[in-house]
């Protein structure tokens, strides 16, 4: 009996913290430039948000990097986003992983 | 009149021919503005479409109370370039527009004449500070002809962040040569949120001006 409460906190405590790992290696984050306008920068929401494999796109004006979550088992090609954003009007400096810091 | 309406033909035409010629597979599915612009000279509506971040192509509409004409117009705005740096943003664009201006002056016998103007504009901006120029020269056959320019500078009295409430305060100078008025200076608000933009302000010579724009 011990065993299986034990077993079933394992599983619960370390439940989230795989999916959190998953989720962290399917996200990408671009350095890019020339972010400074709210207004302007809805275009980079538009346009990743029209990609199916994209789940979720934030945009953080004060470190100028654009977040990229995606769905399970599914992205986009670095040379695809860069493309994506040079289409939205910025210049990519670096795109990164979680890994990558 | 007829050979500036050719030249200024011309001059839309090299405009718009190298960007057909340019034109590619559509990757970018664009975005559609809606722009609706009142001040002391002219009340404007101007929708355009851009395929990709490099140009729009719109229909723009003008009433010119003072002039005592309209005019309906094909609009098209080119990035001739842009700048873009870590903390800055600038952009330089050429902005033309081919149409029928229609004379609401009794005096004026042909009320219909083919109209055309251009102009660049220029602008750079950081988070805190903005600045802007911009001209036009116009030609409207034989029911009117100008040049204006204007010039804005602006501040941020905040930084916010994106998809906050984001403010600006601006002072925008106008310059127009064959005005009676020839210099109008107007204090203005500009406040956007997400998709929506709104500026206020009143002029020096006491004229209204209210602008918003709209990007789907």
């Amino acid at each position: 009996m011990k065993k299986f409460i034990l077993t079933f906190l394992a599983l619960t405590l370390l439940s989230p913290v795989t999916a959190f790992a998953q989720n962290a290696g399917n996200t990408i984050y671009v350095d890019v430039n020339g972010l400074v306008c709210d207004f302007c920068a809805r275009a980079v929401e538009k346009v990743f948000n029209e990609e199916e494999s994209v789940e979720d796109v934030k945009v953080d004006l004060n470190t100028k990097v654009i977040t990229i979550s995606f769905v399970a088992d599914k992205e986009l090609s670095e040379e695809k986003i860069r493309e994506l954003i040079t289409d939205s009007g910025y210049d990519v400096v670096a795109v990164r992983s979680a890994e990558d810091g | 009149m007829q050979f500036r309406y050719f030249a200024l033909l011309g001059l839309v035409g090299l405009l718009i021919i190298p960007k057909i010629g340019q034109a590619r597979p559509v990757s970018y599915p664009g975005g559609i503005t809606a722009m609706f612009m009142n001040n002391g000279d002219v009340n404007s509506a101007h929708v355009h479409y851009s395929p990709t971040a490099k140009y729009s192509l719109g229909y723009k509409y003008e009433h010119w109370r003072d002039r005592d004409f309209n005019m309906h117009a094909l609009q098209l705005n080119n990035l001739i370039k842009r700048w873009n740096k870590k903390e800055t943003q600038a952009n330089f664009y050429i902005k033309s527009g081919v149409g029928v201006a229609h004379s609401l002056d009794d005096s004026v016998t042909d009320k219909n004449d083919f109209a055309a103007y251009t102009g660049l504009a220029l602008d750079w901006e950081s988070r805190r500070f903005f600045t802007s120029y911009e001209n036009r020269y116009t030609d409207a056959g034989d029911i009117d002809d100008f040049f204006m320019q204007s010039a804005r500078v602006g501040v941020a009295p905040y930084i916010g962040d994106y998809g906050d409430l984001h403010t600006w305060l601006m002072l925008e100078v106008e310059h127009s040569p064959k005005s009676d008025d020839k210099f109008t200076i107007t204090p203005l608000v500009r406040m956007f949120k997400g998709v929506h933009l709104v500026e206020g302000g009143v002029s020096n010579r006491g004229d209204v001006m209210f602008n918003y724009v709209v990007r789907y």
